[in-house]
């Protein structure tokens, strides 16, 4: 069991942290370097805890829980205008950060209005690519019940947020509703505001969750981490991407943020101590997310063995 | 006309209840963004979502004077010309502007960054450097803009000397619609 956490410390010695999690056999997921501190994203083994604990007191650092760490989400906005950013949209993503979740947010292109709102196919699939997905919409009751075709096509679990209190059974596709939520603008201060956010990571780990639960009934032949650590020994190209995380995890698979053409037989190719290349058990192919390779490991019961 | 900055500010939305009061921060915090609150007398919103539209029906506070060179910095008399101190640099872009147009640049001189000279002996007092009339107006547009709904995209709006209507809605607006939204919102000021 591996549980993921988030250091907070001075860059000073930080590399003891990283080199005691491989040590544990745990995983360093993102290293946010800022200035004279440091945010490490980690998998750490559950009876490990406390060694990892003493060093963070010896460093003076801050060890957290971040139940969101290793998934992506989307934060869908109707638009990118003024009128749905910064505020809350801004305000859901960076909450989701926090968690340890990696969120990108995604503007509609034409996400707006009652009856001309509409998603195209290739939104339709770049969202599909995540682990879960937040859409914010605004205060209408009306509009969000009618907006509802908008996800109705996703295969991920939907969290949708809004304004006003709404029934569980007037939006069956989406996985839960959060509400006040809704349109503001100003940034998420009060105590209530803050609360709802505090909804919106509650409703995303009980969708992620369910994924997870979908997942153990097949479980996957190899697990992402493990993924992530041999394609960064074997496709070493993946650390000079000036992307903040070059590899980014989902639940059954992970994003490798180096050009499909040039580099996909370079991860097809990439061989596991057991002697199976990642191409054997993996989905290799193009993201929807500018050009980047999209890793999706086959299930136990496609490819008949777990490594 | 006499009045309080937003001393009446009626929000109607039928059915939305949640939405009306919310829409009500939203335009405090828009308005207040903008510094636009203290000229703003009377609001009157009126939302129909079935139809859907939005309307905005505002009374304009007093009229603002335009601002001239002796209001953004000192003026003194110097060797051969006027030099003026700015303190505030706001409107300092501004102000070269006009004093390049009505002096020429050759006449024009900045010898520190918030002190300019003027190499005439026609006083500059009067110029006029901003509008703030049609700049409140601008400020005023953006802000009834930002506020409507996105989906709103078919916008309407009639600047009246000391008060303003603005019509968003998602279908072609027509003469019944308008028609329509200014009886509500005539109803909402007898009320």
């Amino acid at each position: 069991m591996l549980d993921p956490v988030m250091f907070t410390g001075g860059v000073y010695k930080h590399d003891l942290v990283t080199e005691l999690i491989e040590d544990l056999g745990g995983y360093l997921l993102q290293k946010n370097v800022t200035q004279s501190e440091v945010i490490l994203l980690m998998l750490v083994p559950h009876q490990d805890m406390p060694v990892l604990q003493a060093l963070t007191k010896e460093l003076k650092g801050k060890l957290e829980r971040a139940p969101l760490a290793g998934t992506e989400i989307a934060v869908v906005t109707p638009t990118l205008a003024i009128h749905h950013l910064p505020h809350p949209a801004c305000d859901v993503a960076e909450y989701l950060r926090r968690n340890g979740a990696k969120s990108n947010m995604i503007g509609m292109g034409r996400g707006v209005a009652r009856e001309i709102a509409q998603i195209d196919e290739y939104e339709t699939a770049l969202i599909n690519e995540h682990d879960a997905v937040v859409f914010t919409f605004g205060n209408f009751a009306d509009c969000i019940l009618k907006k509802e075709h908008l996800y109705r096509t996703l295969t991920i679990p939907v969290i949708v947020t809004g304004g006003p209190e709404m029934k569980k059974e007037d939006l069956p596709y989406a996985f839960e509703y959060v509400a006040n939520v809704g349109r503001i603008a100003h940034r998420s201060r009060k105590a209530t505001e803050i609360g709802s956010l505090d909804n919106i990571i509650a409703a995303v780990g009980r969708a992620l969750d369910s994924v997870r639960a979908q997942i153990s009934k097949d479980p996957l032949t190899t697990t992402p981490p493990r993924v992530m650590e041999v394609v960064r020994e074997q496709v070493p190209d993946v650390t000079a991407s000036l992307s903040p995380l070059p590899i980014a995890l989902n639940l059954n698979g992970l994003r490798i943020k180096l050009p499909f053409e040039e580099y996909h037989e370079a991860v097809e190719g990439v061989t596991f101590d057991e002697g199976v290349t990642l191409g054997e058990i993996a989905k290799v192919m193009p993201s929807r997310m500018k050009s980047y390779i999209l890793v999706r490991i086959l299930p136990t019961s496609e490819t008949g063995f777990v490594v | 006309m006499e009045m309080d900055p937003l001393e009446v500010f009626e929000i109607q939305m039928p059915g939305e209840d949640y939405g009306a009061d919310k829409y009500r921060e939203i335009i405090m915090d828009i308005l207040q963004d903008l510094g636009l609150i203290r000229s703003i007398g009377r609001l009157y919103v009126y939302v129909n979502i079935d139809t859907p539209y939005f309307a905005v029906l505002g009374m304009i506070r007093g009229k603002q004077p335009p601002l001239r060179v002796r209001d953004v910095g000192d003026l003194v008399p110097t060797e051969g010309g006027y030099q003026i101190t700015v303190e505030d640099e706001e409107h300092m872009a501004s102000l070269i502007r006009v004093l390049w147009g009505a002096f020429g640049r050759e006449k024009v001189e900045q010898p520190d960054r918030n002190v300019l000279v003027v190499l005439s002996d026609r006083s500059p007092e009067e110029l006029v450097v901003a509008d703030l009339e049609t700049e409140f107006r601008r400020d005023l547009m953006d802000a009834l803009v930002r506020i409507a709904p996105e989906g709103f995209r078919n916008r309407r709006n009639e600047m009246g000397k000391d008060g303003f209507f603005f019509l968003a809605a998602e279908e072609t607006i027509t003469p019944e619609l308008i028609a329509e939204a200014k009886e509500k919102i005539g109803g909402m000021q007898n009320a």
